[in-house]
């Protein structure tokens, strides 16, 4: 059974962290700023919209947040509210946050004839998906406001950051593995999860079978809708592997102007890699196996 | 008008350029990606430098950094490891040169015969190509690998399975043994000491034990181009192509374009059969596009690439293979950890193999702390402890298969990334035609429509699911037998370096793009030489060694069929890209 309209996209946006992030409490907008009169006098809403893009940079920071600290965790909250917590330095104070959403914002190449209809898709998707999300009450009713504004921010010819759509994907599969996240500390439902809970995000998101873009409701023609579908699967994997890679690099503290470090990466203090820094050799070379240097037929 | 216009200065492409500038051919090289002229400047030792690939120097894209890499699309949670620039994918490999495995060729008689990939077969015999191995073994030169404290260890577990050790440069059965690498063996003070005064050259010669080979050689520090350790073929092939007047009698320098894109290959009808004619390219950093015409072209862009040229072409594909059938040894990680110092990750990353016909094969892999978290999470078994994604193998190692992530991970490497030792899992795979590159239907860039890269790993033959489980299962005994207190297996979604046989060489019509001299079957006076021409998946040793000598054998044939000369692999020795004049006349060129 289909909800009314307004109600699905109500839950969306709250599954996708949106609504939360905006108005929820400690959101970032003032409820007052989104003033529905004006709203309904003006469609494109332009002092709105740029109050909704730092809401999307900050809810995008939030689960990526969420997601570093799944690759390492750290003393840091996000970490806690994971329930996976350790006393070593971990992906926040690695940078891994920051590399991550320099790396998708900047240099994925990844087209914006995609990264467009994805995020469309994330605007105008309604992703009835029967799921019931507890709390929705005690979030703000300035939906058509917000919406409003999201809308015309995702549907101008503003290149759309990717760390936005995959902040979506995370949070909406954050409140399919549990509903809960809705509402919490954080900005992002991602970021409310327990350490298991976020292995069972990955899980749904990396699941031969799930099919991500009927959830996201896009509509993509074939064969685009196939390459979107395997794409997202790939992404899933990549999140990981790249978020790991990125708070184990010295990412955070490399000078790429002079190719120096301004301190011990975490990464090599984790690990103990080259106490002393880099090298030009090690006496490791110990002889030939068995004497022999050179074999022949 | 070019003799030879050879598309791309990756692993293949510089062995023809070489060949045929020697043989004094006019030898024009187009390389996709960046030059990399200056090393000691353009590189460090930083894994976020080098190896992020999306923004590294090493990575697939153009030469400026701020412009994003080329996007290729793979539908499956995967990772094709290609780079552009001149050296192409070898710029960061590990210089492992094991010929293939004499059951992988036509002929062969051994009692394992029908063991291996017995459809796809190379067209020719392993004696055939017994010369050509030999001619490129003596050019690197392939040298039988310095110990360190990670072979040692890696010996240690070899040595309680019950295998003889390998002293020949043929592999004939399961054995161990240190690689048999195109790294210069240490000299002077390399290897012996930590000290940077010391590790200059000529005092320290070949290779100091950096560990820094997938960040790119550059040393021993002042040595010429051509005398780094690591033979890489912008350190080799390419210092030869361009400096053949000096070391060859009637050579002629081969000319050398960088940031130049292949985006066609011209053909022409001549007299009712279709003939390559030339290439356009575009210049990655004005845009403009040139086109020029040759004799013969030569495609040696990769196993990705070669399909992705022909397609946008417009190339005949009439029996479909054409991308078909790429193999990529559907490797594994297995991660040991230890009570003791390993040794991992100082000298070259990979010294010591164990080959096991008609399986696959094992190699140790040494890594700094990025790619090491790296290649432990890259995994189609979920994360460990937490869920499998369908998978998560039970077997001689630790818990089931999967991601060692998060604070697994953090407390694995806490011991130190030197009390780990890491095997790669080699799989002798099958040719499988769903296996294979497509164009993608997702937006061109700007080189045109762009690659797709499809693995069906799941549903891969019997044969090399069964090949990769028996190999896993050696590498946890290896490392059992090492003395690793714990054994981790991955199971690596594909991680693609070790590509293959995409533009295959075969005997029969019905599923090859080349026929037994490298000519297309489709197009005359246009060959393949690199990876995408091998047959098969040569067993499971490492491709370069043996896509080099194959085309040293396709050069020789160019130049015997198109130029009217005689071969020379039979009857010459080759120069040593080491060779004393090629340095200085890099010298001279201010390379
Ligand atoms: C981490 C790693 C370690 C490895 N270690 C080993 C090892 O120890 N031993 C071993 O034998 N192999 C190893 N390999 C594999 C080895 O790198 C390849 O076998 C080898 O590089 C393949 O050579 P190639 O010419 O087929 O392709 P590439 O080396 O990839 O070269 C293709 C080149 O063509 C260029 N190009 C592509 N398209 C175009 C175009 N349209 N126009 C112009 N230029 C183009 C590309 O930019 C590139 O430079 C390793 C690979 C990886 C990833
Ligand atoms: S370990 Fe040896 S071969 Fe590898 S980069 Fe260092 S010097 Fe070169």
């Amino acid at each position: 059974m289909a909800e009314p309209r307004n109600l699905s996209r109500r839950a969306f946006l709250a599954r996708i962290g949106v609504l939360g992030a905006a108005l929820g409490g400690g959101g970032l907008l003032a409820r007052g700023l989104l003033n529905p009169a004006s709203g309904a006098t003006n469609p494109l809403l332009p002092p709105a919209v740029d109050l909704v893009r730092p809401v999307l940079a900050a809810l995008a920071r939030d689960t990526l947040n969420g997601l570093t600290t799944f690759a390492l965790p750290g003393p840091d909250q996000y970490s806690r509210t994971q329930r996976a917590t350790s006393r070593t330095p971990g992906a926040l104070e690695a940078g891994a946050t920051d590399f991550m959403i320099s790396a998708l914002d900047n240099f994925v190449p990844f087209p914006d004839a995609l990264a467009q209809p994805i995020s469309a898709a994330l605007v105008t998707g309604l992703a009835d998906s029967g799921v019931s999300l507890p709390g929705l009450e005690v979030l703000p009713a300035e939906l058509r406001s917000l919406d409003q504004a999201f809308t015309a921010l995702l549907q101008s010819d503003e290149a759309i950051p990717l760390s936005f759509p995959i902040a979506g994907l995370l949070n909406l599969m954050a409140t399919q593995v549990n509903p809960a996240a809705v509402n919490g500390l954080h900005l992002s439902p991602f970021a409310r999860l327990t350490y298991a809970e976020k292995a069972r995000a990955f899980e749904l998101i990396e699941k031969t079978d799930s099919d991500l873009v009927a959830l996201l409701d896009v509509h993509f023609p074939e064969p685009l809708k196939a390459s979107v579908s395997g794409l997202l699967k790939f992404v899933g994997g990549a999140l990981i592997e790249f978020a790991t890679f990125g708070a184990y690099s010295e990412y955070g503290v490399l000078d790429r102007e002079t190719k120096t470090l301004r301190k011990r990466p975490v990464g090599w203090t984790l690990t103990g890699y080259q106490p002393d820094g880099p090298v030009e050799g090690w006496d490791d070379f110990i002889g030939y196996y068995q004497g022999r240097q050179e074999v022949r037929d | 008008m070019r003799d030879v216009i050879v598309i791309g200065a990756g692993g293949g492409g510089p062995v023809v350029a070489k060949e045929l500038a020697a043989k004094g051919l006019d030898v024009l090289l187009l390389e996709a990606g960046p030059r990399h002229a200056k090393p000691r400047e353009e590189w460090s030792t930083f894994e976020e430098d080098a190896n992020n690939p999306l923004t590294g120097y090493f990575r697939l894209g153009p030469t400026d950094r701020s412009k994003p890499a080329w996007y290729r699309e793979w539908p499956q949670n995967s990772f094709v490891w290609q780079l552009s620039g001149v050296g192409g994918t070898t710029q960061h490999f590990y210089g492992n040169y094991p010929r293939a495995y004499p059951g992988v060729f036509k002929g062969y008689e051994g009692a394992d015969r029908n063991e291996y990939d017995v459809e796809h077969r190379f067209p020719f015999s392993y004696s055939e190509m017994v010369p050509y191995f030999e001619w490129v073994e003596a050019l690197m030169p392939v040298q039988t690998a310095a110990m360190g404290h990670k072979e040692q260890l890696f010996f240690k577990g070899a040595e309680t399975m019950g295998l003889p050790v390998q002293t020949t440069k043929t592999t004939h059965k399961a054995s161990y043994r240190p690689q048999e690498n195109a790294i210069l063996q240490p000299g002077g003070t390399a290897g012996k000491t930590t000290s940077s005064d010391l590790l200059v050259y000529p005092k320290a010669t070949g290779c100091t034990f950096c560990g820094y080979c997938f960040q790119g050689c550059m040393r021993p520090k002042g040595a010429p181009r051509n005398q780094y350790a690591k033979r890489s073929t912008d350190n080799s092939y390419v210092p030869m192509a361009l400096t053949a007047e000096v070391w060859s009698r009637g050579g002629k320098p081969a000319e050398l374009i960088a940031d130049a894109y292949v985006t066609r290959v011209h053909t022409e009808n001549r007299h009712g059969v279709l003939t390559a004619s030339g290439v356009t390219w575009r210049d990655n950093v004005t845009g403009e596009e040139h086109r020029e015409d040759a004799r013969v072209v030569v495609m040696s862009g990769g196993c990705t690439e070669n399909p992705r040229l022909w397609f946008n072409s417009g190339l005949p594909n009439p029996n479909g293979w054409v991308g078909r059938g790429y193999t990529d040894h559907f490797f594994d990680w297995m991660i040991g950890s230890f009570d003791d110092y390993t040794g991992n990750p100082k000298g070259v990353g990979s010294s010591a193999r164990l080959d096991y016909p008609p399986y696959g094969g094992l190699e140790n892999v040494g890594l700094p702390p990025a790619l090491n978290a790296f290649a432990g999470t890259l995994s189609d078994s979920g994360i460990r402890g937490q869920y499998k994604n369908g998978r998560g193998k039970t077997g001689p190692w630790d818990g089931p298969a999967g991601r060692v992530m998060g604070p697994e991970l953090k407390e694995l490497v806490a011991g130190g990334i030197d009390k780990l030792m890491t095997v790669l899992v080699i799989t002798d795979d099958d040719v499988e035609a769903q296996n294979r590159v497509t164009p993608s239907a997702l937006p061109a860039d700007e080189n045109g429509p762009i690659p797709k890269v499809t693995f069906n790993h799941r549903k891969r033959t019997k044969r090399t699911l069964r090949n990769r489980e028996f190999m896993a299962r050696k590498a946890a005994e290896l490392l059992r037998g090492a003395g690793a207190r714990k054994v981790y297996r991955i199971d690596w979604a594909p991680l693609i370096l070790h590509v293959q046989s995409s533009m295959r060489m075969g005997s029969s019509e019905r599923n090859s793009v080349l026929d037994a001299t490298g000519e297309t079957r489709a197009v005359k006076r246009l060959f393949v030489a690199d990876n995408s021409a091998l047959s098969n998946g040569l067993g499971g040793p490492n491709p370069t060694l043996t896509s080099q000598a194959l085309a040293t054998r396709t050069a020789e044939n160019i130049f015997q069929t198109y130029f009217g000369g005689d071969p020379w692999v039979r009857s010459e020795a080759p120069v040593i890209s080491t060779d004393p004049r090629i340095s200085v006349r890099l010298g001279e060129l201010g390379l």
